[in-house]
């Protein structure tokens, strides 16, 4: 990740320079200062090159001049679109659209003076998330084809401002990555044991991390994550995380303030178990565990960014395997929250893993609301696709908050149906629920087998689950994401407690 | 549909069981004790089935009714629990109108059994006798709720045919017959369809010896005004063509012209009640099977629109014949609103299992107002989307557009309706994917029964929202 700092605007010496230009109205308003100088110092080529290339400043043009003179490597013209069309939202694309045309460079400065200084801050993040790469396992790849990008400087007119703005966007954008890399992580890397190690890493943050493993489980009755965990070798975690930032991060709760609190799915590899899933393709179940990690990477944001609140994000961790000791269909497990499940398919473990984890998350920190991420259905897929995350809750208001935080941030999500209908899917002839209600809403019922976990003895708990099955891995390029893990929810989720749990 | 009539007191000739719907926690005194021995409470959808010396009583748990529809069910469960009886008596004294009304419907509905192929037909409920205190302001409701549940069982009826009965040519010949209510009926056939150019239409029927026909249905209504179209898939059988479909189940695909059954049972109950609204429906009707001269997988197609299409999968031609019927609709009524209907994708089945059908659309009002009236006549459908992915993913580098994606994990019920999206044009356009809803799962009884889903939902629609001539 590219050091970003805040300059006044004033013609680099050096390095490229991106100039962010907005669709010009007829007989356009005086180019900036810097805009002058530089069209001083290389003669006029800027004004020549874009005339030649027909560029207007719509969105998705750009126009690359090589070492136009001036000491400059090269200039990239990228069109804004149109100036009243300049949202946050497109601020950061464009600053997505111009990672990859200054990877190879080791510095570069946008002037980006023009833009409110916010909207500077923002183009910042949006090239910063784009700007994402796991490399950690290349170690033949060629000098050239490696990105160098160092340093990047916006200029704007107003630093202290866009620097204000931009400390918080800067702790999410970490926690994005955090979650991109804990996903990107090979299966064999990261097991159960190694992804809470990497949540004792948020220590550092000022987060409490306590871990549970299988000794401190059993004695609890977590039957159902116990049950997912009992094939593999590697042994399961619970991990809970704790941010006390409402009393101004002096690691205090403050009084009576219930936490909001996360939870994550974190599977770190799904073989399905003994209803092992076919040979093609498996090799994506290492993103199994992306709910967890997205819990893990909205952690390291709040806390990053010192958020005022209190808040808790617990993961179950587990691998999933077929083996002699493992799980089989027709199992009847016991949850922590008492209920018996009949395990139908050993492939629908999530909702198993989730089940104690939100059972637990209550009985211990009755929390104001509850959300949970999770990969959780191939039928989220095959409903949405992977431009939405599928949204389940008990809760219009919290539904309606996550959807517009999710439209805010470019995570967005859409609002599935539950009933009592699909409620009934879940009917076993043996225990109180079967862990699959067949093929016909499988995301609702999933999400259904979850909400029997959310308790409501003590008066409505507001709760959300999203499936994230279609969002958490990109098979090609977005604005903001690169081919690959995209970290979905951690933007979603810090923004939705920045706009109405803090202060 | 039961013989209905509303009557002051029970008859003396062969009344049949006596059905009484009980509001939870009120039972009849004179039951109470049996109701007590069985834990009858009342609870929705419960029957307790008395027989005694006076006669059989029903008592039907109607639960704590909150609207029509609960009635209804109530009125579903006292036909289904009546067994091997040929008429019923069911007690609405006491009740408003709406509510006894209401009852009359649901017992209709639910005493609906496809058969009319069986050679031995047992002992079925055939008439209906409602007790009312006033039969008279009984009737108007009913009428009007009459229309709907008749034009929601023609919609039954003809989903249920078989397909060797049912053939596009029988299928328009049925349709012609609603001439006789004052519809208004073209069948296009081969050479008409040949001359005006529906390329994907006649492409998905070439491959059977039935050929394709397009029915269109006009209700002329009272005022002039732009109708509101109705289309529906009518895919008389669906072997998925050269992209075969496994033979496990392969007899549901009778019921691949749902949409088309549920859209004329639309124009039926519009033409029963004198719906002032002027209304059309668009059906085209054709086989998907599998001949020498069947298209393929990689044909390109050009449709009516101009448009051209890469066939990736002759499975996925429900879209395909729907093309040309919107284009058609579109070009030649310019109607106020198109609303499609069609059992299109295995995807919303997936989505949204067998309880809502899939709502998409262009016109945020109409979708609005679709989703509201169906939760009213419960058939609930639920908004999904069309994302600009889901539009990227059809492009074609031979064809303007792909018909599908391939692949695995595909939101096929999007592709679909960004799909039929490009066809609808600027006219406000609502897609209803009723893959899930059209049939019911009848669990031991036999195979899937339909459920003339969308007809009743189309009739309220308009009623509700086209029949204000000030406002169109």
């Amino acid at each position: 990740m590219p050091d970003i700092a805040f300059v006044k605007p004033a013609l680099p010496r050096s390095g490229a320079l991106v100039l962010p230009l907005p669709e010009a109205a007829e007989g356009a308003e005086p180019a900036s200062t810097l805009r002058q100088a530089l069209e001083e110092a290389t003669g006029g080529a800027l004004a020549r090159a874009l005339e030649a290339a027909a560029f207007k400043g719509r969105k998705g043009q750009s126009c690359t001049l090589w070492a136009p003179g001036a000491g400059l490597s090269k200039i990239v013209a990228i069109g804004l679109g149109k100036p009243d069309e300049l949202t946050p939202e497109a601020a950061e694309a464009a600053g997505g659209a111009i990672a990859p045309m200054i990877a190879q460079e080791r510095e570069a400065m946008v002037a980006a003076e023009g833009m409110a200084p916010e909207l500077g801050a923002a183009l910042a993040l949006g090239l910063t998330l784009r700007g994402y790469r796991f490399d950690r396992y290349r170690t033949q790849e060629k000098e050239e084809d490696r990105p160098r990008l160092e340093r990047v400087a916006i200029a704007t007119a107003d630093t202290a401002a866009a620097k204000a703005a931009w400390a918080p966007m800067r702790a999410v954008a970490d926690g994005v990555a955090l979650a991109r890399d804990l996903v990107s992580e090979p299966p064999n890397v990261l097991g159960p044991e190694e992804m809470a190690e990497r949540c004792r890493g948020l220590e550092k943050l000022g987060i409490e991390v306590e871990v549970l493993g299988p000794k401190e489980m059993k004695k609890l009755g977590f039957g159902a994550l116990l049950g997912v965990a009992q094939g593999s070798a590697r042994e399961p975690r619970l991990v809970v995380m704790q941010w006390l930032g409402a009393s101004g991060g002096k690691g205090k709760r403050a009084g009576g303030a219930k936490p909001v609190a996360f939870i994550g799915k974190g599977v770190t590899f799904d073989t399905g178990g003994i209803s092992i899933k076919p040979a093609q393709g498996m090799e994506e179940m290492k993103f199994d565990m992306a709910g967890a990690g997205a819990v893990i990477g909205l952690m390291a944001a709040l806390a990053g960014r010192k958020a005022r609140l209190d808040a808790v994000g617990v993961v179950g961790l587990v691998e999933n395997m077929p083996s002699g000791t493992a799980q089989r269909p027709g199992d009847v497990v016991k949850t922590y929250s008492g209920q018996t499940v009949e395990v139908i398919n050993t492939d629908a473990e999530g909702r198993l893993v989730l089940a104690d984890a939100l059972w637990y998350c209550q009985e211990r920190f009755q929390p104001r609301f509850m959300v949970d991420l999770a990969t959780l259905t191939g039928a989220i897929i095959i409903s949405l696709g992977h431009e939405h995350a599928g949204l389940f809750s008990n809760d219009d208001e919290l539904a309606q908050r996550i959807m517009a935080a999710g439209k805010a941030v470019s995570e967005p999500c859409w609002r599935m149906p539950m009933g009592e209908a699909y409620d009934k899917q879940l009917k076993s002839d043996i225990a109180d629920m079967k862990n699959v209600g067949g093929r016909p809403g499988g995301s609702i019922t999933a999400a259904h087998f979850i909400q029997r976990f959310v308790d409501t003895r003590r008066g409505h708990m507001p709760w959300a689950h999203l499936d994230i099955a279609g969002t958490a891995w990109a098979s090609k390029d977005l604005p903001t994401v690169p081919k690959g893990a995209t970290g979905f929810g951690v933007r979603l989720l810090d923004r939705l407690v920045a706009e109405h749990y803090e202060g | 549909m039961l013989k209905v009539r509303f009557r002051r007191e029970m008859r003396r000739e062969a009344p049949g069981p006596l059905a009484i719907p009980v509001v939870r926690g009120a039972i009849p005194l004179s039951w109470a004790e049996a109701a007590a021995a069985a834990r009858f409470t009342g609870m929705p959808g419960r029957v307790l089935d008395l027989p005694g010396p006076a006669g059989r009583v029903l008592l039907v748990g109607a639960g704590t009714p909150a609207s029509a529809l609960d009635w209804e069910q109530a009125g579903a469960a006292a036909a289904g629990g009546t067994g091997r009886a040929a008429r019923l008596t069911l007690d609405a004294r006491g009740l408003a109108p709406e509510a006894a009304v209401a009852l009359a419907a649901g017992a209709c509905l639910g005493a609906w059994r496809p058969g009319r192929h069986q050679s031995v037909r047992g002992i079925r409920l055939a008439a209906l006798d409602l007790l009312v205190d006033s039969p008279e302001a009984a009737a108007g409701p009913w009428e009007r709720a009459a229309a709907a549940v008749r034009g929601c069982l023609l919609a039954r009826e003809l989903t249920a045919e078989p397909a060797n009965h049912l053939t596009p040519k029988a299928f328009a010949a049925r349709l012609e017959r609603l001439a006789e209510h004052g519809i208004a009926v073209d069948v296009l056939g081969r050479k008409r369809l040949t001359r005006a150019g529906f390329g994907a239409l006649l492409a998905v029927g070439r491959g059977s010896a039935h050929a394709p026909r397009l029915a269109v249905l006009r209700w002329r209504g009272s005022f002039a005004a732009p109708p509101v179209a109705f289309l529906g898939k009518g895919i008389c059988f669906d072997t998925g063509g050269l992209s075969l479909k496994p033979a496990a189940g392969m007899e549901a695909m009778r019921h691949d012209m749902a949409g088309a059954a549920a859209c004329a049972g639309a124009m039926l109950a519009l033409a029963l009640r004198r719906s002032p609204a002027p209304a059309l429906a668009v059906l085209p009707l054709a086989e998907n099977a599998i001949g020498a001269e069947a298209y393929r997988p990689g044909d390109v197609l050009r449709t009516l629109s101009g448009r051209t299409v890469e066939v990736m999968d002759t499975d996925a031609e429900g879209r395909l014949v729907l093309a040309d019927a919107l284009h058609w609709a579109r070009t030649r009524f310019a109607p106020r609103a198109m609303l499609d209907l069609a059992t299109l994708t295995g995807s919303v089945v997936t989505a949204l299992g067998r309880h809502r059908a899939g709502l998409f659309g262009t016109d945020a009002a109409l979708l609005a107002q679709v989703a509201a009236v169906g939760e009213a006549v419960g058939e609930p459908v639920w908004p999904l989307p069309i994302g600009r992915r889901h539009r990227e993913d059809l492009d074609s580098d031979i064809a303007d557009l792909k018909q599908c994606a391939t692949g695995r994990w595909l939101p096929d019920a999007c592709h679909a309706a960004a799909f039929l999206r490009e066809f609808a044009g600027e006219t406000p356009w609502a897609h209803l994917d009723i893959a899930g809803v059209a049939t019911r799962e009848e669990g031991e009884q036999g195979p899937d029964q339909p459920t003339g889903f969308g007809a009743r939902l189309l009739d309220a629609l308009v009623e509700r929202h086209f029949e204000d001539p000030d406002r169109h």
